[in-house]
């Protein structure tokens, strides 16, 4: 069955169970996004492509809600673009010296020398207290490729909040991983390193 | 035990029916140690035992039993105090000394502690 | 209408008086007007009164009848049974022995609530299924099973307005015709039980005082939408309602109240307990089946909802420990009569566990509807030691605290969550003038930031953030413009956040700014906490007027930084001293200051 979706004023058909994401995309649509690829499960968890939707006014991740027939989605609407900058905001607080995550919020707009920074971002992104460095911003592909390309399951999330982390079990060279650099491949920070065994 | 069918879930209920209120045989009171986890945390162990304690051989034809929290925490451990077709007692901020004095005056003689007494009747169903 | 029983006393004296005659005619009257099924009359033992026999006694008000005729018995029921006034003649008063002891209808604290989910509570033995059996237990499965079919008994619960109880006030009606309309097999049902809000404990005692009420709720859901296995996600921190509920469902069995063909059905159905591990996000749905499954605890996005797709990806209902102890009541007494209780849009009653600083702190079960004001001071007794009434948060820690001026909110999911707070699970925590609004705020983010899995950014940077500046501030490094950063971050994590824990969190951030800018402002601004509270904003000193050198607050100081000679004022010497607060807490002459 073919739903109808509008994205920006433009109506497109769509089989059912397709994404506002795979839509967008279908007619040209930019949104950015992190944690998402269309090799991999559907994750949710970066928040990066959050859209409008029209009809209720509350903000949805393009990469998992799925199109209802009338659906109508505003991609660039204020409260959406307001989101994606704070969420960029947040993950640059976090990885600030990812070069990737800088040039994702350059292309939103995000300058921390600019002088018209709004309060939030100059706050996230020039007065935040230091933090460990990463480079890791929690998106979860790598873990997803292991288990889903390989099924090797090699790696996973271990504790909860900011403590959170992607781990092999028990922190030992995990006796799974075959070394297929599926991993480092999907991530989208460049925060896996491969190296020779000895 | 043989499992139930609708006929004898109502035969154990008419035989049970306000075992809350006594009836006539089956013995001269009823207490019941509130016993939830905030009645524990207070000290309900503790007043349980002191009823068992000093009831002893006076406990044949009284029913000790316990039951969850009544509500008021705050005035933990509470027991409640009935005799046979009287309306509960509700007493509050218990200790075994308060105990002993509840069996002596209530239980046995029929008088009261209203030293020690919240209020008297059941909590309003809806 | 109360559920009323009328004791007639049978004992040799009363008997030979005619209270069997009495008996008869009270079973005549009622049933002449209909109360037959509302009205319990029971033949009790002596009362010990024989000379005033026949003796009647009214529960649960506890009200004695003396020397009643049968004459008297209409009038009886229709002033009192009806009317709720006892014709005065009949009342025994005089020569009454002893000091005058309230009934429970007269003390505050019970006076204004009204048990449905606790109407077991205090009176049952919660580990002897019989005496459950003797408050009409099971008698509710036993007409569905018998008598209803599973649309009807999801038109019951429809009809009855029942919502969720477990905070986001779903309608249970629906949720279950959406599980029973989803394809899929088998179905589930499940009953949340991991109450992780810090002050709460309204499912805990639930499950410890009428765990079979949970039980029987559970099973007339797994008829309704076809179900015949499910799971008790509960708490691993409530070692007795545990054990109670392992101890229930064990005799359930026994007595074919659960497992194959149910009381002669071809109704099957049994229930799982699965142990929590201390994780707060598994309160919500999706996390909840997530760890169910044995995966972590994570939410997901929804659509599909849980009755589309819930535990291994079969259609599951989830409903919360005090919603199941509902559902015996609606059947048993109809959709009507729960309807008629409440407010417009929310019906029934709400337990809420009343705590912090309030004089009766306990356990309470109210009609919706009831005004924060009435459960605060009338049920509550108001704040102890003669102090002011500051704010009250309902709703655990993603509530909001609401102020003095919104204290006649009726409680009802709308009317909360539009003066910025929620309904909630059902916790109820009071402060008092000496609770800093900023550290209340900063407290309940640090939890929902402990708490938070991490797997969406906003809650999992976003709280730290926020965190971090309410942090700066109770400490006196905030800054000019810090509100406005706070609540602009407040608006982007709840609009962004994947479940309803992110959702929620900043609601204390977002009322306290709203009700209580002031208190922001003077520690900011001033770098004052005008509650006293804040340990890097305030100072302790000593009143050379008022104090007497008792040496008091001098040898309880852990710290020894308190000098002075006997009978003569006493210095706290502010550069070593550690803001414990033991001098202030020692002084009987209030002579030592915070400032």
């Amino acid at each position: 069955m073919m739903v109808t979706v509008t994205i920006n004023d433009t109506a497109i058909e769509v089989e059912e169970n397709t994404s506002v994401l795979t839509a967008a995309t279908q007619l040209g649509v930019k949104i950015p996004t992190l944690c998402y690829n269309e090799h991999l499960s559907v994750h949710g968890g970066c928040r990066m492509c959050m859209v409008e939707d029209t009809g209720t006014g509350r903000l949805v991740p393009a990469c998992s809600t799925i199109v209802t027939d009338g659906l109508v989605v505003d991609t660039e609407s204020k409260n959406a673009v307001e989101a994606r900058r704070f969420i960029a905001a947040l993950l640059l607080s976090r990885a600030s010296d990812s070069p990737e995550i800088q040039e994702l919020a350059s292309e939103l707009g995000l300058d921390p020398n600019s002088p018209d920074l709004d309060p939030v971002s100059n706050y996230l992104l020039n007065r935040r207290p230091e933090r460990e460095y990463t480079k890791c911003i929690l998106c979860s592909l790598c873990v997803r490729a292991c288990a889903e390309i390989p099924e090797r399951h090699a790696i996973s999330v271990s504790g909860r909040g900011m403590a959170r982390k992607v781990v092999t079990p028990f922190l030992k060279i995990s006796e799974m991983c075959i070394g297929c650099g599926s991993c480092a491949y999907v991530c989208p920070t460049d925060a896996i390193l491969i190296e020779e065994a000895d | 035990m043989s499992k139930l069918t609708p006929d004898t879930l109502n035969e154990i209920r008419d035989r049970m029916q306000h075992g809350v209120i006594l009836r006539e045989g089956e013995g001269r009171a009823k207490i019941v140690v509130h016993m939830g986890t905030c009645g524990i945390a207070s000290g309900a162990r503790e007043i349980l035992t002191a009823f068992t304690d000093t009831l002893g051989p006076l406990g044949d034809d009284i029913i000790l039993t316990t039951s969850g929290c009544a509500g008021l925490c705050k005035h933990e451990p509470m027991a409640t105090v009935q005799l046979a077709g009287q309306t509960p007692v509700k007493y509050i901020d218990l200790t075994p000394a308060k105990v002993r004095k509840i069996i002596e005056e209530h239980v046995t003689n029929g008088s009261m502690v209203a030293a020690y007494a919240l209020a008297v009747g059941s909590e309003r169903l809806s | 209408m109360d559920q009323m029983s009328l004791l007639v006393c049978g004992g040799t004296g009363c008997t030979s008086n005619g209270s069997l005659e009495i008996r008869t005619a009270l079973e005549q009257e009622l049933a002449r007007r209909g109360l037959a099924q509302d009205v319990k009359v029971v033949t009790t033992g002596c009362n010990g009164m024989c000379g005033r026999g026949p003796i009647l006694v009214a529960q649960p008000e506890g009200v004695f009848f003396h020397s009643v005729a049968p004459e008297d018995v209409p009038e009886l029921v229709e002033a009192y049974v009806i009317g709720g006034k006892p014709p005065a003649r009949l009342l025994y008063t005089e020569e009454q022995r002893g000091p005058v002891i309230p009934k429970m209808s007269e003390v505050p604290f019970y006076a204004k609530q009204q048990l449905i989910a606790l109407s077991n509570r205090g009176i049952i033995d919660p580990e002897n299924l019989e005496e459950y059996i003797g408050r009409d237990g099971y008698q509710a499965l036993s007409r569905v099973l018998t008598t209803m079919t599973e649309e009807e008994v999801i038109d019951e619960v429809t009809r009855s307005g029942l919502r969720g109880r477990g905070g986001a006030g779903f309608p249970t009606g629906r949720k279950w015709a959406f599980a029973r309309a989803a394809v899929g097999n088998p179905k589930y049902v499940i009953c949340n039980a991991d109450e992780g809000d810090p002050g709460a404990f309204m499912d805990r005692s639930i499950v410890e005082s009428d765990p079979h009420a949970v039980i029987e709720g559970m099973a007339i859901g797994g008829y309704a939408i076809g179900a015949s296995e499910a799971f008790v996600y509960i708490r691993g921190e409530y070692p007795l309602a545990l054990a109670r509920l392992n101890l229930a469902i064990e005799q359930a069995r026994t007595y074919g109240l659960l497992g194959e063909n149910i009381l002669g059905t071809d109704f099957s159905f049994d229930i799982k307990v699965s142990v929590g591990a201390g994780a707060f996000v598994c309160g919500e749905e999706t996390s909840l089946i997530a760890s169910l499954e044995g995966r972590m605890p994570e939410p997901r996005v929804k659509p599909p909802f849980p009755a589309q797709s819930g535990y291994m990806g079969k259609p599951t209902n989830i409903n919360n420990v005090e919603t199941w102890a509902n559902i015996r009541h609606i059947i048993l007494r109809g959709a009507e009569w729960f309807s008629s209780i409440g407010s417009e849009t929310s019906k029934g009653t709400k337990v809420f566990s009343l705590v912090g600083k309030v004089n009766n702190t306990g356990l309470v079960e109210v009609p919706m509807g009831i005004t924060l004001r009435e459960i605060v001071f009338d049920i509550g007794g108001g704040i102890p030691d003669g102090k002011k009434f500051k704010a009250v948060q309902s709703g655990g820690p993603s509530g909001g605290c609401l102020p003095e001026s919104k204290l006649d909110t009726p409680v009802d999911y709308e009317s909360l969550t539009k003066a910025g707070s929620i309904m909630g699970s059902g916790g109820l925590i009071v402060m008092d003038e000496t609770t800093c609004m900023v550290e209340v705020a900063r407290y309940f983010v640090a939890f929902t930031q402990e708490e938070s899995c991490g797997k969406c950014t906003p809650c999992r940077e976003g709280t730290k953030h926020m965190l971090d500046i309410l942090t700066a501030i109770t400490e006196g490094r905030g800054e000019e413009g810090d509100i406005e950063i706070l609540k602009t971050m407040a608006r982007n994590i709840k609009a962004t956040s994947l479940c309803g824990l992110g959702q929620t969190a900043p609601n204390p951030v977002l009322t306290t700014i709203r009700y209580f800018r002031d208190e922001y402002e003077a520690h900011i601004r001033e770098k004052r906490c005008p509650s006293g509270v804040c340990k890097p904003l305030i100072s302790y000193t000593i009143d050379k007027e008022a104090c007497t050198g008792c040496r008091a607050c001098a040898i309880s100081c852990p710290v020894t930084c308190i000098t002075g000679e006997r009978k003569l004022p006493h210095v706290i010497d502010q550069t070593q001293c550690i803001k414990c607060g033991m001098c202030f807490d020692v002084c009987n002459f209030n002579a030592v200051r915070v400032e």
